[in-house]
This record gives structure tokens, sequence and C-alpha cells, in this order.
């Protein structure tokens, strides 16, 4: 055991034997604690899952704003030569009778 | 006449049924446990009914997901370690620990200490206790933590586990890396005592 465990040790066990404080609880802490707790609404085993709530929010945010960013070309390239086919009843040509 | 052990099953019982009255003996049956963790890790300038009452709600408010795999005092004790753990982590700015700081006990309790001039007497365990707190307060809250449950409370390497639910091999990273701060802050105060 080097100096500095020796003297860490020595300090310990006398801070261990300090004499501790009263351990009951204050007057009316009990009765404040419990009347505390049966106004706060019970929380269910789902409870677990909110803390996850906020980050999975962001996540859902951030594959939105991604998704929009890739196909943003396609939402905005020109939508007209799509019917520029030359035929405009539909009908016509499946049933090829022009 | 000897007392009636506390019946801690239906207690619970009729704490889960709302009773307020079990409730309030659910508290008073567990608060020197409670107490007594929150006294050993206590952040500064928190006061110690603020940090026991706040255990004791997120007790009752998580009551529903205590499934009794764990006796109901470990798992108050793991509630009320890592409530005082987040508001250690809270206290983000650690003032800088000069000798100065010292009380004049206290700076007697370390020079004799370090001198290992004379025993110390028991007078002077509450001086002892207060400067192992002002030492322990320069550590990082989970090295803090790890030293205060290995050094004053005496528990093993896999009680702090527990506790904690850090691996033991974290538990033992922290207590070398705790302890070679810790010596650090002794050679800082004892250059600073001879100057």
């Amino acid at each position: 055991m080097n100096s500095f465990d020796h003297q860490w040790q020595k300090l310990t066990a006398l801070a261990r034997s300090a004499p501790v404080d009263p351990a009951a609880a204050p007057f009316g802490f009990a009765t404040r604690v419990a009347a505390r707790a049966a106004a706060a609404p019970a929380v269910g085993p789902w409870a677990f899952f909110e803390r996850f709530a906020l980050r999975g929010l962001v996540v859902a945010a951030a594959f939105g704003v991604a998704a929009v960013a890739f196909n943003y070309s396609i939402l905005t390239a020109d939508q007209t030569d799509i019917y520029a086919t030359g035929t405009t009843d539909s009908i016509v040509e499946l049933l090829d009778i022009s | 006449m000897a007392d009636e052990p506390f019946d801690l099953p239906g207690c619970l019982d009729r704490v889960r049924r709302r009773d307020q009255v079990a409730s309030r003996q659910l508290v008073e049956h567990l608060y020197p446990l409670v107490i007594r963790i929150v006294r050993s890790h206590l952040p500064r300038r928190v006061a110690e009914e603020d940090l026991a009452q706040d255990i004791f709600l997120k007790m009752f408010t998580r009551l529903a997901q205590y499934q009794g795999n764990v006796p109901f005092p470990h798992w108050v004790s793991r509630i009320a370690v890592t409530t005082c753990i987040d508001q250690l982590r809270a206290q983000k700015r650690r003032p800088e620990f000069r000798w100065a700081d010292l009380s004049e006990n206290e700076a007697e309790v370390l020079s004799n200490v370090m001198t290992d001039e004379r025993d110390v007497t028991p007078g002077d365990a509450l001086a002892a206790r207060e400067l192992v707190h002002k030492l322990l307060g320069q550590l990082k809250p989970d090295d803090r933590l790890v030293i205060q449950l290995l050094d004053l409370d005496q528990k093993t390497i896999a009680e702090i586990s527990a506790l904690t639910g850090w691996n033991q091999t974290l538990v033992k990273v922290r207590a070398f890396r705790a302890r070679r701060k810790l010596q650090k802050l002794f050679q800082e105060l004892q250059s600073k005592e001879k100057s």
C-alpha cells in the first residue's frame, strides 16, 4: 500500500466513525409526500417508452426532410412532357381503333 | 414488548390500491434507508429533504414497474442513487479546491493524516467526514459515487454494480481514476501547505 492509499484509508476510516444524524423522517414529511404522490397521475409500464418519444419525433422529422430533399428534383421537374405522346385519347390507343 | 415487523408486501398492496395511510407508512419505513443514501451523495446546495422527497415521488410513480425481481429496498436504493447522481451531474462546475477552504479542524485532520505525526482522535471524525465530502466534491459525479460506495459505505464491487447498473470493469476503472485524481489533490494540497 503506497503512502496515498494509507492516508486515504486512514481518513475514510475516521470519516466513517463520525456519529450519524438522526434518520427518522421529519414531522409531516411522510404525510406530505403521500399526499403529493396521491395527487400525481398514475404512471403505467408504458411510461418507459415516453423518454424515447421526443427522440422518435426528431428522427421521424429528419427522415421526412431527407425524403423531400432526395425527391426534390422529381417533384419540381416539368410535368408537361408526360402528356406529350401525341395521343390524348387513351381508350382509342388501348383498343387500337384509330 | 418488541415492535411488530413491518409487513412490506401487504403495505405495497395497499399502496397500489391508492391507500394514503399505507403510502405514509411506506415512506416512514424507507426514510432511514433513503436519507442515508442522500446524505452520503448529497450535491452542494441541495436540501436533503427536497432530494428525499423527489426520490419517494419517483418511487410512487414507478411502483407499477416494480416486478419483485429484487427486494423492494434494493429497488428503492437504486432509484435513490440514480436520482442523486442525476443531481450531481446537473452541477457542472466544481469550485477549485484550496487549502483556505478548509476549516481549522479539517486542515488539522488533513495535516495529521498526511504527515502521520500523531494519531487522530475520535473528536476529529466529524471534521474528517466534512473533509472527505469536500475532496469527493472535486471528482466527476460517477467517480465520486464509486468512491463513496466503495470506501465510505464499504460496498463490494458487485454490490456497486448492482446498485448503479454499471458493469464491474467500469466500476473498477472509475475507482482507479478517482483515486488517481484524489492522489493528485492530496499532492497539490501538500505543496500548498508547505508554501
